[in-house]
């Protein structure tokens, strides 16, 4: 009788403690490595710079397919961006806000690692440039 | 009435090439591009849009339409129901705006085949005023119907011989679609159903419209609704108007199937489009839905349904 009451106290103590682990994640996440970003991508120019017209565009775009992750203003705190392996740093700040506008279309249409490819979701050329110019807006 | 249809689909074919001339001499003139963001999805509740995703891409296609609400919370208006539809599909986009598919439903566990070509897109500039799309399915009856003992009104007396050819059901939709302002959207459509086996003295054929549309109330928000009707045009049916219980034994019709209803909300993300909403008919397939629908726009007839779509690119 007393093996099966250990028995049970066993069971009972380890399901208590499963439990009380399932509330525990590792918040782990690593610091992104440097962007190597193609010479052509640093040099590009924005054709659509200053456009007003494609605001609304940019904006649109931004809340479908980035603001899960890096929030409602790119501060990368949306819901997912605990999920991920690699923190997700702001987009307003001055680190970020100080790179070419081509570097940015990069990081945002091209991608790397869990960053997405965006080039078949957002394939019009305008389109990628007015989430260039929305990003930038982020304050 | 043969010639009325011929009149139609000549005039569709006219205006489709109208178009096409527009779209040539716009390219001489000023590359006018196609207007944005005019459906988040390839789907519509059970409907199609003239939205195909780029090319390479996978969509899957997930439908679901629980039981109807008339028990109230004894079966939590249906969601615990036993009866209910579930299609599961998937298409991919084989060239800029061709995308072929597969689904299956639960419902008489039909396996459709179907195709969708957006023609013409609505341009920026109003060169090309609409969208113009057409989609079309083939699907198989894939119950067993081995156990099944079929009245054989040709021959009364014989087994009925059920055959291969019998599964088979077709469904073909012409889809005109305007984004009308940044909110609203709305498509009309004409279709035509055929369906090789149906209850005796119901039509094989049926002449359809559709109207549908989205209205967005948030970035990420619509609210969206479906409306399909068979028509009842006497001179392609083979229900004879003058039969009734005394010259033809055992009529009780007339047949005509009920329109269709649906109303919900989108929700929109960068791969998916989840839609909920309530609609009264119990099809998804849309030829079973134009041909088979016997539950009218009945408050009690409504179900919730849900239908999600999954974007893959590669």
């Amino acid at each position: 009788m007393k093996k099966y009451r250990n028995l049970l106290t066993l069971s009972v103590v380890v399901f208590v403690g499963s439990l009380l682990l399932s509330f525990v994640t590792v918040q782990d996440q690593k610091d992104p490595a440097p962007w190597d970003v193609p010479e052509k991508y640093v040099k590009m120019e924005n054709p659509y710079a200053g456009d007003e017209s494609l605001d609304r565009v940019g904006k649109i775009l931004y809340i479908k397919h980035c603001r899960s992750c890096h929030g409602n203003n790119g501060e990368g705190d949306g819901p997912k961006a605990a999920s991920m392996k690699t923190k997700i740093h702001s987009m307003t700040a001055e680190a970020f806000k100080k790179q070419s506008d081509g570097v940015i279309y990069y990081q945002s249409i091209i991608g790397r690692d869990e960053m997405p490819n965006y080039e078949s979701k957002i394939p019009d050329e305008e389109d990628r440039w007015a989430l260039v110019n929305y990003i930038k807006t982020l304050k | 009435m043969k010639k009325t249809i011929l009149y139609i689909l000549l005039g569709l074919f006219v205006c489709t090439n109208l178009f096409a001339q527009d779209e040539e001499s716009a390219d001489v003139v000023e590359k006018d591009k196609p207007v944005r963001f005019a459906w988040e999805s390839g789907m519509l509740i059970d409907q199609q849009t003239s939205h195909i995703p780029t090319v390479k891409t996978l969509e899957m296609v997930i439908q679901h339409k629980f039981g109807s609400i008339d028990n109230g919370s004894s079966d939590l208006w249906g969601i615990y129901a036993p009866a209910g539809n579930i299609r599961l599909g998937l298409n991919y986009v084989v060239a800029n705006n061709v995308q072929i598919g597969w689904g299956i439903s639960k419902r008489n566990m039909y396996n459709d085949f179907n195709a969708k070509w957006t023609i013409f897109e609505q341009t920026r500039k109003n060169q090309v005023p609409v969208f113009v799309t057409v989609y079309a399915n083939a699907a198989i009856d894939g119950m067993n119907r081995d156990d099944v003992e079929l009245f054989n009104f040709e021959e009364p007396g014989q087994k009925f011989d059920y055959k291969f050819n019998n599964r088979l059901s077709y469904f073909a939709q012409l889809i005109i679609g305007r984004k009308v302002t940044n909110a609203l959207s709305v498509q009309g459509a004409v279709s035509f159903s055929h369906a090789n086996f149906v209850p005796q003295w119901h039509d094989h054929d049926r002449v359809g419209l559709h109207f549908n549309g989205r209205l967005k109330v948030s970035p990420q928000g619509a609210i969206i609704f479906n409306y399909d009707v068979p028509l009842q045009i006497d001179g392609i049916s083979e229900q004879h108007p003058d039969w009734n219980s005394t010259n033809t034994p055992g009529w009780d019709g007339p047949y005509h199937p009920e329109p269709n209803l649906s109303f919900g909300y989108e929700v929109s993300t960068s791969t998916h489009a989840f839609q909920i909403y309530m609609g009264n008919s119990p099809a998804m397939l849309l030829q079973d839905m134009m041909i088979n629908n016997n539950t009218g726009i009945d408050f009690d007839n409504f179900a919730i349904g849900f239908t999600i779509t999954r974007l893959w690119s590669f």
